[in-house]
């Protein structure tokens, strides 16, 4: 897996999640994606398709007994109530920073299964971010939303332990080769990569952190896919 | 019960009648391994260059490099080397394995672990507790209880919001059960329920321990490589 493929998805699992403006790397960058397409092509035709989709995040021992959102035309809405405090969801390619070429590319779909904590403390940021998207606000406006909202503490403060799955085999994350990758996400506060040896030489960890959304994940590449199937790991 | 088990169980069973009937008076005088201490000379290492290598090798040389090491001594851990990044490496023996662990005494047990700075600061006081009662020549019993004093009296930490360590050392061995297992990570938390990280359910790849009478829960998550940046085996548990 190329340095740029993990690099790409540790951004997009970043800002999926958190939402808010990450890493300007792709200030240069051509924009395949410069405004947001019709509606229809980020929604899924078929609800039973997408409450599968989102399910795939994680092992069905876990996603079997999990709440279940599907994204309708003014945001996520429950499709299937849970058991065990997880939630699965399918996000979009908003999640990436305002100036990400990927920003707005129709063909993200991203499985994930948050934790208790994560559901909680991590989960009402995407779901903002999805109203506002659908609103038809612009980026700028978004990012002023989520300021505003952490400021005001709009949103629940964060939880320690907030972490999620991310094993999809069918997930599509990005345009870079492969697309995709099975692995965990844990959130902390803004934190120091360092904190973790992340980020460096030899480290099966990598980390985002965006000041904007006041949170660092850490990424952990995983050798299986939710199916039980293997999957490469190969981070660095 | 396939055919392969049954053969299994068979030469197993044929092997352990050999052995009583050639050994008679040993299979007596054995009880169950490592119920008491061994020699402390066994649990130390002889050579502390030795020791603060192996210790660094549960990292990757760009997170150990930098980090404080540790080596066991005759009354407990000393600090070898200096370190510059918060990080503290250290070589872990068998009674900080869970007290229910049948090789918990086990003096071949060899743990390398870097502590990332939460972890040093709350959970390596616990090492160092367990340490001092296993060096002192108490009892697991004894050991137990004055663990579960010193959490109960707060004499030592829970662990610190985003406490965790590397095992990533090639060499490391845990057991004669596993051998050096996998490399991988460790996540400390106070004490929670095994689903919060979803590691009660099959096919997870968290790994969980819940430990008594600590007041801890720690998660595990298998990386591909060791820290000298080979590729692991896969699907060694």
């Amino acid at each position: 897996m190329s340095p740029k493929l993990i690099n790409t998805i540790a951004c997009f699992a970043l800002v999926v999640v958190l939402g808010g403006a990450g890493p300007a790397h792709a200030q240069d960058a051509k924009t395949p994606y410069p405004s947001m397409a019709p509606l229809d092509q980020y929604l899924m035709t078929d609800r039973d398709a997408e409450i599968a989709l989102a399910r795939s995040a994680a092992p069905e021992s876990i996603s079997r007994d999990a709440k279940i959102l599907v994204l309708g035309r003014h945001g996520y809405e429950t499709a299937a109530e849970g058991k065990n405090g997880f939630v699965c969801v399918v996000e979009r390619a908003w999640g990436a920073p305002s100036d990400h070429p990927e920003f707005w590319n129709p063909k993200v779909r991203a499985p994930i299964c948050l934790n208790p904590p994560a559901a909680r403390s991590v989960l009402p940021l995407t779901i903002k971010r999805t109203e506002w998207v659908l609103a038809g606000l612009s980026k700028a406006q978004i990012m002023d939303n989520l300021k505003t909202a952490l400021d005001r503490k709009e949103v629940p403060p964060f939880e320690a332990g907030a972490m999620s799955y991310m094993m999809s085999k069918q997930a599509y994350l990005t345009d870079e080769d492969g697309h995709n990758m099975a692995h965990l996400m844990i959130y902390t506060p803004l934190t120091d990569a360092a904190a973790w040896g992340a980020n460096l030489p030899g480290s099966p960890v990598i980390a985002a952190s965006d000041p904007l959304d006041r949170l660092t994940v850490f990424l952990i590449p995983v050798g299986q896919w939710s199916d039980g199937t293997t999957a490469h790991m190969d981070a660095h | 019960m396939n055919r392969k088990m049954i053969e299994r169980m068979l030469r197993t069973f044929a092997l352990a009648i050999a052995l009583s009937l050639l050994c008679p008076a040993q299979a007596q005088d054995s009880g169950p391994l490592y119920e008491r201490m061994a020699p402390i000379d066994q649990y130390l290492m002889t050579d502390p260059n030795t020791e603060i290598a192996f210790a660094r090798t549960a990292a990757p040389e760009s997170i150990s490099r930098d980090a404080e090491v540790l080596v066991l001594g005759r009354h407990g851990y000393e600090t070898a080397v200096k370190g510059k990044n918060g990080w503290v490496c250290i070589v872990e023996r068998s009674w900080m394995a869970p007290f229910d662990d049948p090789e918990f005494l086990n003096p071949d047990q060899r743990l390398p672990l870097c502590l990332n700075p939460p972890a040093a600061r709350t959970h390596l006081p616990l090492t160092f507790k367990t340490t001092e009662l296993a060096l002192a020549g108490q009892s697991k019993t004894q050991m137990f209880d004055s663990i579960k004093a010193a959490y109960d009296k707060k004499e030592l930490p829970l662990p610190e919001a985003g406490s965790m360590c590397y095992m990533t050392s090639k060499q490391q061995y845990f057991s004669r059960k596993v051998g050096n297992a996998d490399p991988h990570l460790m996540f400390w938390f106070p004490k929670t329920d095994d689903m919060f990280w979803g590691a009660a359910a099959s096919d997870s790849p968290v790994d969980v321990h819940q430990y008594s009478p600590q007041p801890i829960t720690e998660f595990d998550i298998s990386v591909s490589k060791w820290s000298d940046g080979t590729d692991a085996p896969r699907d060694q548990h």
